[in-house]
């Protein structure tokens, strides 16, 4: 992400020069400088406030001399800062003086007041307050809640001497789930967490963990994912610049047009601006977003201003995938996937296989009964949904999925099946989500193997594979293979979201032997369970409980019909180019390819010579791959796991111990 | 020429990480750094010089999942 230009301004605090980007406060550069200011209301985590006055500084600018409070006093030119003048020390006395009087108990208050050199106060307060762990009004919690948690879940009531903080109407908050970040900021102790419904082991361990990724998210996210602000949608602009975002049936990974659905065009037109949508209370990633008022253009609401939950990076990606580059669109498709209950994935997955067997000549206008859909036919495309949710027309055949529509293109049509297998982007009969994984060997494997169908959540190693390099044998690629599911699976087996391991990062997680697997969370993770259970954990041990669940899941899947090699193969759409066109579009890179990893000289081959050794040798790694993972997972060449393997983990049950033998597992 | 992920990169005199970075259009946020195995602070992108022949590593942190 580049950063936005700011100018660096040359400032002096107590004789020391120190050079800070335009608007830090002036508090901030001191630290910066060496400087110490005491300081009681202010935070690296919330807004500055001003309400203790403690930060005096006097302020020269050239003109005139002020006091001014230094936690929100911004440099914008250059200033000459006293933290210890007269003056300065002067007020500052009278302001702890003020306090001291007020909480002479408190430590903190009396450590202030000790250094300014202060025991006691020369009068009495008529609220004196005896508590050690009085509230001294600083409003951090307040700040925290609504700026960090986008909550407000505690407030100031009253005011003048009577002023205090508090929960609406004094009684419990539903929203509130005790995430306990107002009672981690305070710093005299107020505020005591006590309500712990599902009374865990350790709520404290739990929420200290939970409390690490919430500072995270409050002080790193802008800069890096953006998730609070534009959710996953950041990563459109991201994969087109990698040649990764599905373009016309995952023909190609990016497109010209594609700034027209970036994510800034969501932010600035789109999104209702500064309101959280977590998936649930306390969330403070909060990566759901909403679109208020959108007034719908087509389908059985046509002319209604609706709120729309989205659009997240799939839903725009599978825009992209259908050719179609409108904002708009995505909005209106969006809303009626989520209206009718179908998923967006599926849905422009599929119609961009039907707009390829439209250009193709398989469909025509007859065979869609009446649906003109090339690429990029927008309306088209919104007929086409609202037909699906009728069970009408051409949308009862294309609602059975990319797997019937296959077949029944073969028996109708009389379409040429290896064709359609090779374009029709679904593994188990599931349709691919949405990247073009033709550059990432391991990916490829992440797709076909997942147990579900062809989707990315097991395992995203695209950057791992294709750009960090950092996977570059088969056994490389197996370990990842192995050990980023069986990760991803204990997110299941807990009811957790993915997005908090790896969306957001500790500032030292480049320091750490592993930054691909975020040590610092996983550590987390680990807390969290010992917190609700009273066991401690390990990396390895959290990774042996999927193992068991993971294998129990591929036995499963035997089962049922699946689980076997065989089931685990791959459209060659997501592993190399199909058409001439596909391999004229980056034919450098394949050339060089064919030149450098097949050991071919390209200059003597027509295009379809080379798309033929190209596919050979593709389609040879994707099976050694194959043999790679199953080994390292501890399955047979066919994919089955071995009677070894489940007596280890110990889901030797009678029943799936028979039906492996049976298997040959 | 240095090599960047393993791949040849062309190099002038002056050239910094925050010039790979446009060149190479890495245009996702998590990045780790390194030059001949040293990290480099992501504040040090726009001043810090690559010599000529470095090793430069630019992890993408997007993994698993
Ligand atoms: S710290 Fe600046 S006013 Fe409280």
């Amino acid at each position: 992400m580049m950063n936005r230009e700011v100018n660096d301004i040359t400032i002096e605090i107590d004789g020391k020069r120190v050079t800070v980007p335009e608007d830090t406060a002036i508090l901030d550069a001191a630290r910066r400088a060496g400087v110490y200011v005491p300081s009681l209301c202010s935070s690296d985590l919330v807004e500055p406030y001003g309400a203790c006055r403690l930060c005096l500084v006097e302020v020269d600018d050239g003109s005139r001399t002020r006091l001014v409070t230094s936690c929100n006093f911004p440099v914008r030119k250059p200033l000459k800062v006293s933290t210890s003048s007269d003056r300065v020390k002067r007020n500052r006395k009278t302001v702890l003086e003020m306090m001291l009087a007020r909480w002479p108990e408190v430590p903190l208050v009396k450590d202030l007041a000790g250094a300014e050199g202060l025991t006691g106060a020369r009068y009495v307060h008529p609220n004196v307050d005896l508590n050690p762990n009085a509230c001294v009004l600083c409003g951090l919690c307040v700040r925290i809640c609504e700026q960090g948690i986008w909550e407000k879940i505690v407030n100031f009531s009253g005011r003048g001497v009577d002023r205090s903080i508090r929960m609406p109407y004094d009684s419990l908050q539903p929203h509130c789930v005790g995430c306990g970040a107002c009672a981690e900021i305070c710093p005299t102790g107020a505020i005591e967490m006590v309500d712990d419904p599902n009374r865990p082991y350790d709520a404290e361990m739990i929420r200290k963990a939970g409390m690490r990724i919430t500072r995270e998210m409050i002080k790193y996210d802008e800069q890096q994912c953006d998730m609070r602000g534009v959710g996953t949608a950041h990563l459109v602009e991201v994969m087109d610049a990698y040649d990764l975002l599905p373009v016309e049936n995952y023909r190609f990974g990016r497109h010209e047009d594609t700034l027209k659905i970036e994510s800034r065009v969501f932010r600035e037109k789109y999104f209702s601006p500064g309101k959280p949508d977590g998936c649930w209370l306390g969330c403070t990633m909060s990566c759901a977003k909403a679109i208020e008022g959108y007034e719908l253009k087509t389908g059985p609401y046509k002319g209604r201003k609706v709120l729309v939950d989205g659009p997240e990076y799939e839903t725009v990606a599978g825009a992209s995938n259908m050719g179609i580059f409108d904002p708009d669109f995505v909005v209106e498709y969006n809303f009626y996937c989520d209206t009718y209950g179908l998923d967006t994935i599926s849905f422009s997955t599929l119609t961009a296989f039907v707009m390829e067997c439209y250009k193709a000549g398989i469909l025509d206008e007859e065979k869609t009964e009446g649906l003109k859909i090339p690429f990029g036919a927008s309306d088209a495309a919104m007929e086409l949904l609202h037909l699906i949710a009728q069970g009408r027309g051409f949308g009862r055949v294309a609602g059975k999925g990319i797997r019937y529509m296959k077949k029944y293109f073969v028996e109708h049509f009389g379409a040429d099946p290896d064709f359609l297998q090779d374009i029709g982007m679904e593994a188990k009969g599931m349709e691919y989500s949405e990247y073009v994984t033709k550059e990432s060997l391991a990916q490829q494997g992440g797709y076909g193997i997942a147990l579900k169908g062809a989707q990315h959540d097991e395992a995203w190693l695209i950057f791992m594979d294709m750009v960090n390099k950092q996977i570059p044998t088969f056994e490389d690629k197996a370990e990842a293979l192995h050990y980023f599911p069986m990760w991803r699976t204990w997110f299941g087996l807990c009811g957790l979201c993915k997005l908090p391991w790896n969306d957001i990062e500790p500032p030292d997680n480049a320091e750490t032997d592993e930054p691909a697997k975020v040590p610092e969370h996983v550590k987390g993770y680990c807390e969290f369970f010992e917190g609700m259970t009273g066991e401690p954990q390990t990396m390895d041990s959290l990774v042996r409980m999927s193992e068991k669940v993971y294998n129990f899941q591929r036995v499963f899947n035997l089962r049922m019909g699946f689980g076997t090699r065989k089931h685990d193969v791959i459209p060659y759409r997501s592993m190399g180019p199909v058409t001439v066109e596909e391999y004229e579009s980056r034919k450098e890179r394949y050339d060089s390819q064919l030149e450098e990893q097949v050991g071919l000289d390209p200059r003597n081959m027509s295009t379809g010579e080379k798309l033929a050794a190209l596919r050979k040798f593709r389609e040879g790694q994707y099976e050694k791959l194959l043999d790679a993972v199953y080994k390292r997972r501890g399955w047979t060449d066919n994919g089955v796991p071995t009677v070894e393997k489940l007596s280890d983990l110990g889901v030797d049950f009678p029943e799936v111990m028979e039906l492996v033998r049976k298997h040959g597992g | 020429m240095i090599r960047v992920n393993g791949e040849p990169l062309s190099w002038h005199p002056g050239k910094t990480v925050e010039d790979v970075i446009r060149e190479k259009n890495y245009r996702f946020p998590l990045l780790i750094v390194r030059i001949n195995g040293r990290l480099v602070p992501r504040e040090d992108y726009g001043k810090t010089e690559i010599p000529d022949g470095a090793e430069v590593d630019v992890i993408h942190l997007m993994s698993g999942g």
